[in-house]
This record gives structure tokens, C-alpha cells and sequence, in this order.
């Protein structure tokens, strides 16, 4: 009796965890087993039936002048965007975590962007960034004597427009996780380095930063995934261009989904996953490096 | 010593004063915006409108047909965080209690690199799944997709949560004759509410702000949700450029509002949720 009983509570323990992993298997891992499938495919909306077609698909990626592109665009997006990020977050979340009069308005100010969606985000900072009459930003460059920037009308300002347009809108996220952080860094360390004798800016490199280490992987890991997802931003500021400059590899993957070659979406997709696992790769090996030197 | 102290903190007041009037100047120019002509806008871009009228709401309303989107995107954000919330807790609560067993391990290795992986590589084979399944235009497509995405980092949080309750509050249950499912529902699950509300906040901001999915999945209007439609109405030309403001502040409302009515609550979730991550 005892252990069919035992039996059964393992039974249901196992149950439990059924419906999450179904859920998981077929919208998660399933269709990534189908694209990388497909990816061998030549899959298109037109043509009537669907045939193997090998490395086509991979082949042409390769002559595709896009593709290099996209991928540097991306990378950079994601790089520069998490790095600048912090450099905002990371003093504004230690001046924001003393006991500063009106701390709780400014954290709440700096987090309000993030709550709106990123699309209407950039729609509203293409018009700002306008290089018409009616462009906020540009009416303050004339203002001060200087001459007028078509920041979206070209590829390189373009690319900087929309990162800083990001960091704009997600500094007060990574300011948030940090600020949970430093309030787990005892008090203790900060007394006993002062009567150590330790300056403000000792303190800040020798207790603040190494105590923020986890805060830091987190932003620096998450920042970067999210940023190698950057779509809607691009989409509604300068849909990739002027002439495939700005572009990403979800931009470049939607548009050929939208021309209808569907294989050929899929080996963008592969690339992505591609592009994924080595940041991630190069990022662990990073940490570890860093956590040898902490200790 | 006293009055450098008295300038630091006016410089870091300053500073602060300067970051804030950044980040505040464009949400306030989309607001003000909304109730101004094309030639106000221009010319005073920082006043204050001149006429607080809400016919280019009222327009913008219907353009977008809003009640239908907003409540398309409503269904999709509640059912996806409601599923999300029962299926990760049920699946962390279990995965922890079993921790030492090599099912338990193996699933939550496979969850994690849900984490690591972002869902939108594979999404062809996402299109192509849901196209055989029927489900293309469904709002439920959409729902199962939020879900199965979101769900590993929420596993994630629940499973680290759940080992800080103590199992003896589980026993008193189990003496009591209760199974291992009731025993959750009934003891631990109510325990579970910070973690509840901190993925109840990531993912209504996540999936309510998702543009991506409607996108591939949702291709007839009457299926779309709020962004889909300040899509198709901004990609559309028009003169009187001015008029898509209140469009693009009728997409960003609704979350603005739940912001500022639970900012503490707001800004609470993403701390927590990073903390444990």
C-alpha cells in the first residue's frame, strides 16, 4: 500500500511538468527541427510543390550582399546598445540607490519608455530625427547655427540613430536590475572600506562593481539576445534602409518571407541561430575569465 | 568638506535633471502633438496646444477600429500570462521537489535553452506548424506561441522560488490524505505570489508589446491586435502627418496607464525577476 502510494506521487510530479513541456516541444523546439528541415527546401509560395534542393538555399546566402550586412548591423545593434546601456544604468542606479531626495520620481521617469512598445517608439523618433521642417531635432541643430542631419536618410547615422533611439528606451530597464542588485551589497563592506581609508572611487571599483557582477551578466546576456532580435524599431524607422543599410537579419528574413521564399527565410533563420550560439559561446567564455579574476 | 558636499549633490541633481528632460521631452511631444496641426507642430513644437479638442482621437479611434484590437490584444495578453503562470508553476513546483531524478534534469536543461535561444530563428518552421495545424488567424496561435516562448524563463523563476518553501508545510496536506496535485494547488501555489505577480508583469509588458507574432500569424484584420493596426495606418501616406500621433498614443495607452497606476508594483516585477535570474 505504502509503495504504490510512493508510485503515484511520482507519477503526478511527473504530470505536473507535461503540459509545459508539450507546450515547449511543439512550439519551441519542433519548429526549430522544421526550419532547419526547410532550409534544404525549395520552399516557395509559388512554385507547387516543395523539393529538396540541397545547399541551394545556403549557396545563395552566401552570394547574397545583404546577408554580411545584416549580420554586421545586428552584431553592432546588439553590442554597442547593451554596452552604452550600461554605461547610463550602472552610475544612475549607484547615485539613485544612496539616499537621495526624490529618488523614487527619478526611477520611475527613466523607466517609463520601456513600458511603451517599441514600434510606436520608433515612429515617433523618426519624426523627432525628421530631417523636414517639422523634425524636433533637427529644428535644435539649425537653432544652434549647425547644419541639418538627415539621421535616417543615410546608413551610418541611420544604424547610430536607432541605437541610441534603443538605449533611450531601455537604459531605465537595465537601471531597474542593477538597483536590485545593490541593495544586496551589505553596508558592512562600504563601512569597513572607509575606515580603511578608501576614497568614493575605490569603493565604487573595489565593492560596487565586483558586487554587481551578477547584475552586469544579467543585463550584458539578456541586452544581448534581445538585441539580436532587433525588428520593430527597424521596421518603422527606416524598414532597412536607405538601400539595405540599416538592415538586420530578422529584417532581411521578413522580407524574403514576404517575397514568398520560404526555404530561403529558413537558412536566414539557421544563420541566426548561428550568429546566436557564438555570441553566447563568446560571452560564457568571457564571464568565466572575469570570475577567475574576481577570485 | 560640508560645501563640497553641498556641490556634489547639485551637480548630481543636474545631471539627473538633464537625463530625466531627455526622456521626457519626446513622450511629451507625442502627446502634445496629438492636438495640434501639422503648421503648430512645426512651428511650436514645445507649447502647449493651443485647443484641447478630441475629434483626431475620436478619428483615430475608429481608423483603428480599437475596441475590436484592443480586445483581440487583451484576449491574447490574459489567456498567454494566465497559461503561462499555470503551466511554469505547475512544472518549477515539480522539477524542484524532484530535483535529484534525471527526468527532472533533463527537462529543465531542455527548457533552459529556451532561455539562450531566441524563438524567432526558427520561426518558418513556427509558420508552416501552425499553417498544418489550422491555426493560421487564430488568436489561439498566437496565445500557444507566447506561451511556449515565455514559459522557460518562468520555470526558470519558479523552480528557484519554490525552494525557499519549506516542505513541511506540504506534509501537514499529505498526513491529511491530499495528493502531490492538491497539495500544490491548495498550500504551495498561493505561497507562490511574488513570483506569480513578477511573471505576471514581464509578460503582460512582453506580450502585450509583441509585434512580431501578430505578424506571421495574424494576417486578416479582424484578427489583429493594436499594433497591427498603428502599422497599417502609419504605413499608409498621408499628408496631414500630425493626425498619426493620437494613433500612435492610442498603441501606447493602455500599458502607459497600467504603468503609472501600478509603477511601484511595475518596477518591483523586473527587479525581482532579475534577481532570482
Amino acid at each position: 500500500m505504502r509503495k504504490k502510494n510512493k508510485t503515484d506521487r511520482s507519477a503526478t510530479y511527473f504530470i505536473m511538468t507535461v503540459p509545459a513541456l508539450v507546450i515547449f516541444i511543439i512550439f519551441f523546439i519542433l519548429p526549430l527541427i522544421f526550419t532547419a528541415r526547410y532550409s534544404f527546401y525549395n520552399w516557395t509560395n509559388y512554385a507547387k510543390e516543395i523539393t529538396f534542393s540541397g545547399l541551394d538555399n545556403y549557396k545563395k546566402l552566401l552570394s547574397d550582399r545583404t546577408l554580411s550586412k545584416g549580420i554586421m548591423n545586428t552584431l553592432q545593434y546588439a553590442i554597442i546598445n547593451v554596452l552604452l546601456q550600461s554605461l547610463i544604468a550602472l552610475p544612475v542606479s549607484v547615485a539613485l540607490n544612496s539616499k537621495l531626495k526624490g529618488r523614487n520620481i527619478f526611477r520611475a521617469i527613466y523607466f517609463t519608455p520601456a513600458v511603451l512598445s517599441t514600434l510606436v517608439v520608433g515612429y515617433l523618433w523618426k519624426y523627432l530625427l525628421s530631417a523636414s521642417d517639422y523634425g524636433f531635432v533637427n529644428q535644435i541643430i539649425a537653432g544652434l547655427g549647425l547644419e541639418k542631419v538627415n539621421f535616417l536618410g543615410n546608413g551610418k547615422t541611420g544604424l547610430w540613430s536607432i541605437i541610441l533611439i534603443e538605449v533611450w528606451q531601455w537604459f531605465g530597464w537595465a537601471m531597474v536590475i542593477y538597483l536590485g542588485n545593490l541593495q544586496s551589497i551589505s553596508d558592512d563592506l562600504y563601512e569597513a572600506a572607509a575606515m580603511d581609508g578608501a576614497n568614493a572611487w575605490d569603493r565604487f571599483w573595489h565593492i560596487t562593481i565586483p558586487g554587481l557582477a551578477p547584475a552586469i551578466k544579467i543585463n550584458l546576456v539578456t541586452g544581448m539576445i534581445s538585441g539580436l532580435k532587433v525588428f520593430d524599431i527597424v521596421l518603422a524607422t527606416t524598414n532597412g534602409g536607405p538601400a539595405h543599410q540599416t538592415e538586420t537579419i530578422l529584417t532581411l528574413m521578413f522580407s524574403k518571407f514576404s517575397d514568398g521564399n520560404y526555404g530561403y527565410a529558413s537558412a536566414f533563420g539557421m544563420v541566426f541561430l548561428a550568429v546566436s550560439m557564438l555570441l553566447a559561446v563568446v560571452l560564457l567564455g568571457i564571464f568565466r575569465q572575469w570570475e577567475r579574476r574576481l577570485d | 568638506m560640508k560645501r563640497k558636499k553641498i556641490v556634489c549633490s547639485i551637480l548630481l541633481y543636474f545631471l539627473l535633471g538633464i537625463l530625466a528632460i531627455l526622456v521626457l521631452v519626446p513622450v511629451y511631444y507625442l502627446i502634445v502633438t496629438t492636438f495640434k496641426s501639422g503648421t503648430e507642430a512645426a512651428l511650436y513644437p514645445m507649447a502647449l496646444p493651443t485647443s484641447f479638442s478630441l475629434q483626431s482621437y475620436k478619428e483615430a479611434f475608429v481608423k483603428m477600429q480599437y475596441p475590436r484590437a484592443f480586445l483581440n490584444t487583451l484576449v491574447i495578453t490574459g489567456v498567454s500570462v494566465g497559461g503561462i503562470i499555470i503551466t511554469a508553476s505547475m512544472c518549477g513546483y515539480a522539477l524542484n521537489r524532484r530535483e535529484k531524478t534525471k527526468w527532472s534534469k533533463g527537462v529543465f536543461l531542455l527548457i533552459l535553452s529556451g532561455i539562450m535561444f531566441p524563438y524567432q530563428m526558427s520561426i518558418l518552421g513556427l509558420y508552416r506548424l501552425i499553417r498544418d495545424l489550422h491555426l493560421m488567424n487564430r488568436l489561439t496561435a498566437v496565445i500557444l506561441v507566447d506561451i511556449a516562448v515565455n514559459l522557460p524563463f518562468a520555470v526558470f523563476l519558479f523552480k528557484s522560488f519554490v525552494s525557499t518553501i519549506p516542505v513541511e508545510l506540504e506534509e501537514a496536506a499529505r498526513i491529511d490524505g491530499a495528493g502531490v496535485y492538491k497539495t500544490f494547488w491548495m498550500i504551495t501555489f498561493p505561497l507562490l505570489k511574488p513570483t506569480i505577480a513578477t511573471v505576471a508583469i514581464l509578460n503582460t509588458l512582453t506580450i502585450w508589446n509583441d509585434f512580431m507574432g501578430p505578424l506571421y500569424f495574424l494576417q486578416s484584420r479582424e484578427k489583429d491586435v493594436i499594433l497591427q493596426e498603428v502599422y497599417r495606418n502609419i504605413g499608409q501616406f498621408s499628408t496631414d502627418w500630425t493626425s498619426l500621433f493620437p494613433m500612435m498614443v492610442l498603441g501606447v495607452l493602455p500599458l502607459l496607464i497600467f504603468y503609472l497606476a501600478m509603477q511601484k508594483m511595475v518596477i518591483g516585477g523586473v527587479m525581482s525577476g532579475s534577481v532570482k535570474g
